[in-house]
């Protein structure tokens, strides 16, 4: 079979540059859009995180407390996510976390993050201790963002 | 009207020491007041009210409480906010709460928070230093075990608390215990406590809050998110930074 190679066309470049746009849009929504930190649906928790872009890599923190850590799974979604999720150790329900309003539990953690500066994914390390989910991704070289 | 008002809902002892836990780094100060509250059976003494706070209550067993409230004993009056005092108000805030315990003549003030270390996980034991008011309370406190916090910055209320007392030559400490910046940290709720006790005489037990420590963290996720947006607005990351001292 014949593997036709077609030209990026002006086309394509509004393609992308819409669906660029269309996810930073996204990612704003989600920044000011309040919403829960938990998924009925889905019977995830989100947890907390933290991001920190140093010189030579990318450190993601997650915050992963009552998580059975043989069930902890980190993976890469593209070039620039990170998809976390691990189950709890045992279900909580709201009433266990003092809410009686709501009725639900969760089993699970699901954390997704966008790294904002191109890492290596195939070279991530991952440590867990006391709780705490540590992902390293080191930087792609030659794509310093900051100013010299 | 003044525009910060505590209400007594009881009769308020004279002469306790005032402890402060507000939202902050690790939340150690308001996991460390559950803690005690919990522990000493402290009753609610007051509330503070203000329409410049966010409109906001808090329910326990279906009743509305101000999120910022005062819980005492004989001996001691604690104050705790179970949501981040917005950065512009803190001084507002913090004035009338020095100024109603200088009026309950309470001979001490002590804080409780933490201060952020990075690799924090690493750490098989937590440090906690003490600034003081004075140079006669740091050598009592330091002389009682706890190491003193010599240089650096502190920010948020512990810090106008800890001026403002000096200003008024009362007894004053801020304990911080080192802790995660972002995180919910019942390890070092439970070691300041521990210093609270060496300060006070006032025997806590903490096995208990350790052995919950991974539901605390649980539970104190969304207290958590919310106090660091604040502690952003208040340049908390500051405490990070390396001071340059001028004489």
């Amino acid at each position: 079979m014949m593997s036709i190679k077609r030209r990026r066309s002006a086309a394509d470049d509004f393609d992308s540059f819409f669906e660029d746009l269309r996810s930073e849009v996204e990612e704003w929504r989600n920044k000011l859009v309040e919403r829960p930190s938990w998924n009925l649906k889905a019977s995830t928790i989100e947890p907390l995180s933290d991001l920190i872009v140093a010189p030579t890599e990318v450190v993601v923190t997650v915050d992963l407390p009552f998580t059975r850590e043989s069930t902890l799974q980190v993976k890469a979604v593209g070039e620039d996510a990170l998809e976390v999720s691990a189950k709890m150790k045992r279900k909580m329900t709201f009433k266990d976390m003092g809410m009686i309003h709501q009725v639900g539990e969760f089993q699970k953690f699901h954390f997704l993050s966008r790294i904002p500066v191109p890492v290596q994914m195939k070279k991530m390390k991952i440590r867990f201790k006391k709780g705490i989910l540590e992902v390293h991704l080191p930087r792609k070289s030659g794509h310093f963002e900051g100013r010299t | 009207m003044s525009e910060i008002n505590i209400v007594e809902k009881s009769q308020v002892s004279s002469g306790a020491v005032m402890l402060f836990c507000f939202p902050d780094v690790g939340l150690v100060g308001v996991i460390a007041a559950s803690h005690l509250i919990e522990e000493l059976d402290l009753a609610e003494v007051a509330q503070v009210e203000s329409s410049l706070l966010p409109p906001l209550i808090v329910l326990h067993e279906g009743l509305p409480h101000s999120s910022l409230r005062i819980f005492g004993n004989r001996d001691a009056l604690l104050v705790v906010s179970e949501t981040p005092v917005p950065a512009e108000l803190v001084y507002m805030v913090v004035d009338a709460l020095v100024d109603w315990g200088r009026k309950k003549k309470v001979k001490m003030m002590i804080s409780m928070s933490g201060i952020p270390v990075q690799d924090r996980q690493d750490l098989k034991e937590l440090k906690v230093f003490a600034a003081a008011s004075s140079a006669n309370m740091l050598e009592t406190v330091k002389a009682k075990g706890v190491e003193g916090l010599m240089e650096g910055y502190l920010v948020g209320p512990q810090a106008i608390m800890l001026m403002r007392c000096a200003q008024y030559g009362l007894p004053a400490v801020a304990l911080v215990a080192q802790c995660f910046l972002n995180y919910p940290d019942p390890e070092a709720a439970a070691e300041v406590l521990k210093s609270l006790e060496k300060l006070m005489g006032l025997k806590v037990d903490t096995a208990k809050l350790l052995e919950k420590g991974e539901e605390i963290r649980l539970k104190a996720r969304d207290v958590m998110k919310r106090t660091q947006e604040e502690m952003s607005n208040m340049k908390k990351s500051q405490e990070y930074d390396i001071p340059m001292y001028v004489s």
